[in-house]
């Protein structure tokens, strides 16, 4: 009898084991659409940097016996590859949730095939109003969208910066567009006049014809400016050079929503003085959250985080915020990310309204170029 | 205000249209003696560009002499190329599959740039790049005054190359008929490779003069090579003087595009003269016989 017990307790004790162990096993299978190639791959190296940090410190205990992984993709900031790409992610990884792309186009593309799948997609890059208006039950955006930040951005250059008159530059992309097409309206409410609106493609390297246009135009305040980084570093030192913005002796002063990572003004060099912008992170942010993340990845990448590195640890921190609430599947994450209120995250607060759009305006933040080529928080929201 | 905006414009167009010359011009000399399209020519400028920028920013080099390396490590890169890839396929007697391994160079180049240099893109400022000359409203960086400088003397030298030398009579022959070439005692092969290497350089030193001005990512040659291939097309295949002067011609429409248009339009307006080319004048802006190509 005593041998029967002694049997029936081990297999007991063998059966808790095995079931501890599978618990363990139990992974969230997050896919990862971003740009590894093409002029937006800076997206992709920045983000995966983020998601590896991550990832590093949630599998170190797990979470209710989650362990993460994550399947990288390239979606190369465009329409066609990232909508391959989701496809091979769908159909070989089998992913819980989805995160990416950057690039509003891609990820516009992408929206019907995750859709279709029944994956959620949790976004944190892309601007256009076309990704939550009017709403798609799979795709979720934690970064403030266009029209959020174009209205905000509108409204500090009429009433802080006294501007009146403004050239728009953007590229001919929906998020360039819809970004530059927000500030028109809203600019133009509050008393200003838009001068030129200027679109280029984004195989445009030399943009010295279009600083001459711009130089032409008269006196110009502002310069509201949506492109990639890139793109971005030549145009400021084209209008720099043209005598246009306060970094080549002129008046006009460059502003612009969530496009550039920081480091932008240590590259363009003086021709970035005074630039305003909108960034997603603030690293002057004074809660725990944004404090420890920025010194957990110091520690890990001996360099300080970007915008775009806070993004997409925010993405998986969501995700894993979702699980510890009971999400461990597609659909019971879906549900969690809708219910989610009140989640502070590193690049501001998370509060989904019904068309999946972050509500939170503590997302947008302000900072500015300074003469010797650092930057300061404005603290305008 | 409107003769200084034109002036501007025309200035612009001229440096841009000098650039796009320097990257043209190693796919037209190719496809004269070769007539082969050289698709990897993007990926030589680009690593010129980088080989400019690692010499400035590691050896510590001035800019003027990473030139010259950028030029240097574009020849060596060819010649390495050719010897080691595209000799050995000509051999083969197959003319399709040089034209394929250039595809199949291209993507290897990019991609061993992308894991080398990484993706986010590289900041090529030279000491030349925010010093403007400004006169009568009209403003010159110095970096563009650099590049037309060399972009003459870089046309001069090769201009003199072919014309006056033995080795560049030499490539005329074999541009002509490699067979009789061969038969009157020159070795085509040496010609042949003598071409990349040339054409190498060239597209070597173009990314240097081409990074101060482009966005440097391991993808930034690509962003010019179509705008190349229509500038050849547009001059004539395998005809240098028609080469230049194209270039010129659509760094000028894109210039006045921008400010009369939009820049939106650039590509359509150059694809557009490129169509109306092929259809009205297939040989080029200037007409010349093919056998007496470069």
């Amino acid at each position: 009898m005593k041998a029967l017990r002694t049997l029936f307790v081990s297999a007991a004790a063998v059966g808790l084991l095995v079931t501890a162990a599978q618990a363990q096993d139990k992974t969230i299978k997050i896919g990862a659409l971003f740009p590894m190639s093409g002029p937006g791959s800076y997206f992709g190296a920045q983000d995966k940097q983020g998601v590896e940090l991550a990832l590093e410190q949630l599998n170190k205990a797990g979470v209710n016996g989650y362990k993460f992984v994550v399947q990288y993709e390239d979606s190369s900031c465009s329409p066609l590859p990232a909508t391959q790409a989701a496809k091979r992610l769908i159909e070989q990884f089998k992913p819980d949730v989805i995160i990416g792309e950057e690039c509003s186009d891609a990820t516009l593309a992408v929206m019907p095939v995750v859709e279709q799948a029944k994956v959620p997609l949790l976004n944190a890059g892309s601007s256009s109003i076309k990704v939550t208006e009017p709403g798609n039950p799979w795709t979720f955006r934690i970064m403030p969208n266009e029209v959020m930040q174009g209205i905000n951005l509108a409204e500090n250059a009429s009433k802080r910066m006294k501007a009146e008159t403004a050239v728009l530059l953007f590229e001919n992309t929906n998020a360039g567009i819809g970004n530059a097409q927000v500030f028109k309206e809203n600019f133009t409410k509050a008393g200003g006049k838009v001068l030129a609106e200027i679109g280029f493609g984004r195989d445009v390297n030399d943009f010295t014809a279009i600083a001459t246009r711009v130089a032409g135009l008269g006196k110009v305040d502002v310069i509201p400016t949506y492109t990639l980084e890139g793109q971005g570093l030549k145009i400021t030192q084209a209008l720099a050079q043209a005598g246009v913005t306060k970094g080549g002796g002129g008046n006009a002063i460059q502003i612009g929503t969530i496009w550039l990572p920081f480091g932008f003004e240590a590259k363009a060099g003086k021709a970035a003085l005074g630039y305003i912008r909108i960034v997603q992170f603030d690293p002057t942010d004074t809660r725990d959250v944004a404090k420890n993340f920025a010194s957990a990845f110091k520690a890990k990448y001996n360099a300080d985080p970007t915008h775009l590195n806070a993004h997409a640890y925010d993405q998986v921190m969501l995700i894993a915020d979702v699980v510890k609430r009971g999400g461990k599947d597609a659909q019971s994450i879906r549900d969690g990310l809708a219910a989610t209120k009140g989640y502070s995250g590193v690049t501001g607060s998370v509060e989904f309204d019904k068309t999946n759009q972050n509500t939170k305006m503590d997302t947008i933040h302000y900072m500015e170029t300074k003469p010797d080529m650092s930057w300061t928080s404005l603290k305008w929201n | 205000m409107t003769t200084t905006i034109v002036l501007q414009q025309a200035i612009n167009g001229v440096v841009l249209g000098s650039l796009y010359v320097l990257v043209a011009l190693g796919l037209t000399l190719i496809y004269g003696v070769l007539v082969q399209i050289n698709f990897a020519h993007a990926d030589f400028v680009t690593l010129g560009a980088f080989a400019a920028y690692f010499f400035m920013h590691l050896v510590g080099g001035g800019y003027i002499l990473s030139i010259a390396v950028a030029f240097v490590v574009g020849a060596a890169l060819g010649w390495l190329i050719n010897a080691a890839i595209f000799t050995p396929l000509r051999h083969k007697g197959n003319e399709l599959l040089p034209l394929i391994a250039t595809i199949g160079v291209s993507v290897m180049m990019q991609n061993v740039m992308l894991a080398w240099f990484g993706p986010i893109p590289y900041a090529f400022e030279t000491q030349y790049s925010n010093e403007v000359i400004r006169f009568a409203g009209i403003f010159v960086s110095w970096q563009s005054v650099i590049i037309i400088i060399v972009s003459i003397l870089t046309i001069a030298l090769l201009y003199a190359f072919m014309k006056f030398t033995f080795l560049g009579k030499a490539l005329r022959a074999v541009a002509q008929d490699r067979e009789t070439a061969g038969l009157m005692g020159i070795n085509p092969n040496y010609l042949i490779m003598l071409t990349f290497v040339i054409a190498s350089a060239l597209a070597g030193m173009g990314g240097a003069m081409l990074a101060p001005v482009l966005v440097l990512t391991p993808f930034a040659g690509t962003s010019v090579i179509v705008k190349a291939f229509a500038i050849v097309i547009i001059g004539g295949f395998g005809n240098v003087e028609g080469t230049i002067l194209a270039g010129l011609i659509v760094g000028l429409i894109e210039s006045y595009t921008t400010q009369y248009l939009d820049p939106g339009l650039i590509d359509i307006v150059v694809f557009a003269l490129l169509l109306v080319m092929l259809a009205i004048k297939p040989t080029g802006l200037i007409s010349e016989r093919r056998e007496e190509n470069v």
